[in-house]
C-alpha cells in the first residue's frame, strides 16, 4: 500500500477562487455584456479579446493612460540632455575649433538631439507599456482554463475577480449569463 | 425583399479584389474571413512540421553565404582595410555603397507600419510585419560596414563621448558622428517595433503550441501576454507613439545619412537635395524589396487570402510616385549642375553619364527612372512575373545610383594628376554576397517560426469586428 496520505500539519487546500470566465460569441455582444457590468458597479473585471476591440476602454470606463506623458517627459530630458552634452564637451570643456565653426550651434546639434530624443522615447514606451501592463508575467490563474486559451485566437472573454467587493458566485453567474454569455465557469488559481 | 448584390468583377477573377468602387469597397481579406481562419493561415507555417522544400535549399545557400560574410570579415579584422579596393582618391567604395544601400533598404518597414498607421491605410495590416523584419535585418546588413570600415573595430567604442585619459571628446559637427547615432537608433527602433507589435501574435502561437518547448519559448518571448482590454488600451496607445515618432524618423535616418555626404566640398556631393533625395531614394529600394519578397512568401506559405492582389497593386502604386520623384531628382541634378554655371560641378555629371563609369549612370537612370513606369499599368502590379523583374531591376538600379553617387563624385578629383579608377575586390564582393547571407538567414528564419503576418491587427479590420456604443453609455467614464 502506497496511498499518499497527506499530514496533518500541511492541510490540503482547495485552489483558492480567482473569478468567473465568460465567453462571448462577437466583439459587440461583449461589448453589451461590459456594458452591463459596469452598470452593475463591478470593479475589477477585465475583457480578454484577440484584437483591441475600439470603444470598449470608454465602455468598461478605463480611464486614459499616462503613457504619453511619461514618454515626452524622457524624450524632453532626452532632448536637453544631449543638447547639454554636446555644449558641455565642444563647447566647455575642450573648445576647439573645427573648419572656423563657432564652438556651439543649435542647427548642427539637432542632428544628435533628434535620433536621442527618439531613442529615449521609444525605449521608455517599449518598457514603459508592459511595465504599466504590470507584464511580463507568466503564471496567471486564467491561463489554467482550457477555454481561455482562445483568447488570442477567437474568443472574446470576460472574467470577473472573486475578490470584487460585489463578487457573488452564484448572482454574478446570472449576471453573465443574462447578459449574453455562451458559457460561465470558474477559474482556480 | 432585397439581396446584397456582389460586384460582377470579384466572382469572375476568384482573387482579385483591386477593383476601385468607392460605393462596394472589396475586402482586403479574401476568402473565408472569419478570425479563426486568419489565426489558422498565419500559424501554419510556424507550426508546420517540415518547411516547404524550397525552404531548406534557399536555408542552405543564405548559410553558405553567411559564411562568407564571417570569413571575409575576420580576414578584413585580421589583415587591415588594405584588403579592399579603396584607394586614393576612391577612400570610399563598396564598404559605404553598400551600407547606404542596407539602410535604404531598411526604410519600407518603417514607412509601412508607421506613415500608412498614422494616414490609417487598413491594407497595411497584412504587409507590415514583413516589412518591418526586412528593415530590421537589412539595418543589421548595414550595420557591419561603419563597424568594419573603421579599420580597427575593437577601438569602436571611441565614438562614444566618454571621460578619457586624453580629455578630448568627439567632435559633435562631424556628420559622421550623426550618422552613427540616427542609425543606431534606427536599429534599437525597428527592433524594438517589430517585436512591440509581435507580442499579441507569439501570445497566439504560445496559446496554439502542442509540444512543451515550443509552448516554453513562445511563452517566454509573448511575456504573458493574454489580451486584456485593459492591457491592449495602454499598447494600442504605445503603438500610436511609436508609429509617430518612427514618421519623423524614417525621414530623418536617410537625411542624415545624405549629410555625410552634402556636407563634404565635392562636386556631386555638395547639395541641398540630398536629404529627400536619399529618403525617396530609401523607401523607393525599401518597396521594392518588400514586393520582391511578398512575390515569393505569398506564393509559398499559402498568404493569398492575406496579403491579396490589392496589396501588390497598392505597392505598386507606391513604388511608381517614389520612382517619379527620383526620376525628377535625377533630372533636377543635371538642370542644377548646368544652371550653377560651375565647372566642376558640371564635369561631375557629365562625367556620371559619358565618363568611365557610364554604363552605372545609365543603369541607374532606366532601372530606377524608366523601368517603373510600367507600373502605371494595372496588369504590371498585379501580375507576379511582371513586378517581380521590375522589383529587382529597381534594387539593382538603386545599388547602381549609390555606386554613381559615391564611386563617380571621387574617382575624378580636382587634380587631375590623382584621377584613379575604383574596382573591387574579391574580399569586397565577397562581403556584399555575405550580407545578403546574413539578410537572408535571418529572414528565412523569420518566415518559418515567427508570424509573417500580423494577426490581431489583420482580425481588427475585419468587418464583423465593427462595433458600436451601447446607447446608454455615451457619458460613462
Amino acid at each position: 500500500m502506497s496511498t499518499y496520505i497527506p499530514s496533518m500539519d500541511a492541510p490540503v487546500e482547495e485552489p483558492a477562487l480567482y473569478g468567473l470566465l465568460a465567453e462571448f460569441h462577437d466583439p459587440q455582444s461583449l461589448m453589451n455584456a461590459a456594458n452591463v457590468l459596469r452598470k452593475a458597479g463591478y470593479y475589477r473585471w477585465d475583457c480578454y479579446t484577440p484584437f483591441p476591440v475600439h470603444g470598449l476602454d470608454k465602455v468598461m470606463g478605463q480611464r486614459p493612460s499616462i503613457l504619453p506623458v511619461v514618454v515626452f517627459t524622457v524624450a524632453a530630458l532626452g532632448c536637453i540632455g544631449m543638447l547639454a552634452l554636446a555644449w558641455y564637451c565642444n563647447a566647455f570643456d575642450y573648445p576647439i575649433v573645427v573648419s572656423g565653426k563657432p564652438y556651439w550651434g543649435l542647427g548642427p546639434h539637432m542632428f544628435l538631439a533628434f535620433p536621442v530624443t527618439v531613442l529615449a522615447s521609444v525605449t521608455t514606451t517599449f518598457y514603459a507599456t508592459f511595465i504599466f501592463c504590470k507584464l511580463p508575467i507568466f503564471r496567471h490563474p486564467l491561463f489554467t482554463s482550457e477555454r481561455f486559451r482562445r483568447a488570442t485566437d477567437d474568443g472574446f472573454f470576460i472574467a470577473v475577480e472573486a475578490r470584487d467587493a460585489k463578487f457573488d458566485l452564484k448572482v454574478t453567474s446570472e449576471l453573465l449569463n443574462s447578459a449574453g454569455a455562451l458559457a460561465v465557469e470558474e477559474v482556480r488559481d | 425583399m432585397t439581396t446584397i448584390e456582389i460586384p460582377q468583377t470579384r466572382l469572375e477573377t476568384g482573387y482579385d479584389n483591386t477593383a476601385e468602387d468607392c460605393i462596394n469597397r472589396e475586402p482586403l481579406i479574401t476568402g473565408e474571413a472569419t478570425y479563426h481562419a486568419v489565426t489558422k493561415i498565419v500559424c501554419a507555417t510556424p507550426e508546420a512540421r517540415r518547411a516547404p522544400k524550397i525552404w531548406y535549399v534557399c536555408f542552405t545557400i543564405s548559410l553558405m553565404l553567411l559564411c562568407v560574410l564571417f570569413l571575409t570579415i575576420a580576414y578584413q579584422v585580421f589583415t587591415g582595410v588594405g584588403v579592399w579596393g579603396n584607394n586614393s582618391p576612391n577612400a570610399w567604395g563598396f564598404d559605404i555603397i553598400n551600407f547606404v544601400f542596407w539602410v535604404g533598404i531598411a526604410h519600407a518597414g518603417t514607412m509601412i507600419s508607421a506613415i500608412l498607421l498614422m494616414f490609417r491605410q487598413r491594407w497595411r495590416t497584412g504587409i507590415n510585419r514583413f516589412a518591418e523584419a526586412t528593415t530590421v535585418f537589412s539595418v543589421l546588413c548595414a550595420g557591419i560596414y561603419p563597424a568594419i570600415h573603421v579599420g580597427r573595430p575593437w577601438f569602436a567604442y571611441w565614438l562614444l563621448p566618454y571621460p578619457n585619459i586624453m580629455g578630448d571628446w568627439p567632435n559633435f559637427y562631424s556628420p559622421l558622428l550623426w550618422d552613427a547615432l540616427a542609425v543606431g537608433t534606427y536599429s534599437t527602433f525597428s527592433f524594438l517595433f517589430w517585436y512591440f507589435g509581435m507580442v499579441p501574435d507569439l501570445a497566439t502561437l504560445r496559446d496554439r503550441a502542442k509540444t512543451r518547448t515550443r509552448h516554453t519559448l513562445y511563452g517566454i518571448f509573448s511575456l504573458g501576454w493574454r489580451g486584456s482590454a485593459r492591457h491592449w488600451k495602454i499598447y494600442d496607445r504605445g503603438m500610436i507613439i511609436m508609429g509617430g515618432l518612427a514618421c519623423a524618423l524614417v525621414m530623418a535616418v536617410s537625411s542624415t545619412v545624405s549629410t555625410d555626404f552634402a556636407v563634404s566640398q565635392l562636386p556631386g556631393w555638395h547639395e541641398t537635395i540630398f536629404p529627400p533625395y536619399f529618403t525617396v531614394g530609401a523607401i523607393f529600394s525599401g518597396f521594392a524589396t518588400v514586393i520582391a519578397l511578398a512575390i515569393p512568401a505569398r506564393h509559398l506559405f499559402g498568404l493569398k487570402d492575406l496579403i491579396t492582389e490589392r496589396h501588390m497593386d497598392n505597392l505598386g502604386k507606391l513604388m511608381l510616385v517614389l520612382s517619379s520623384i527620383v526620376l525628377y531628382i535625377y533630372l533636377i541634378e543635371f538642370f542644377m549642375a548646368y544652371y550653377s554655371g560651375n565647372i566642376y560641378e558640371r564635369f561631375a555629371y557629365y562625367n556620371r553619364e559619358f565618363g568611365p563609369y557610364w554604363w552605372m549612370g545609365w543603369a541607374m537612370m532606366f532601372c530606377n527612372g524608366v523601368v517603373p513606369q510600367a507600373l502605371w499599368f494595372k496588369k504590371a502590379r498585379i501580375t507576379w512575373w511582371l513586378s517581380l523583374p521590375i522589383a529587382l531591376l529597381a534594387l539593382f538600379g538603386m545599388w547602381t545610383e549609390r555606386f554613381s553617387i559615391i564611386v563617380t563624385s571621387i574617382h575624378r578629383d580636382f587634380l587631375p594628376s590623382s584621377w584613379h579608377m575604383y574596382s573591387p575586390t574579391i574580399i569586397d564582393i565577397g562581403m556584399f554576397a555575405g550580407s545578403f547571407g546574413l539578410f537572408f538567414t535571418l529572414f528565412l528564419l523569420f518566415c518559418r517560426f515567427l508570424p509573417m503576418v500580423a494577426m490581431s491587427e489583420v482580425k481588427s479590420i475585419l468587418p464583423q469586428s465593427h462595433t458600436h456604443l451601447p446607447e446608454d453609455c455615451k457619458d460613462a467614464q
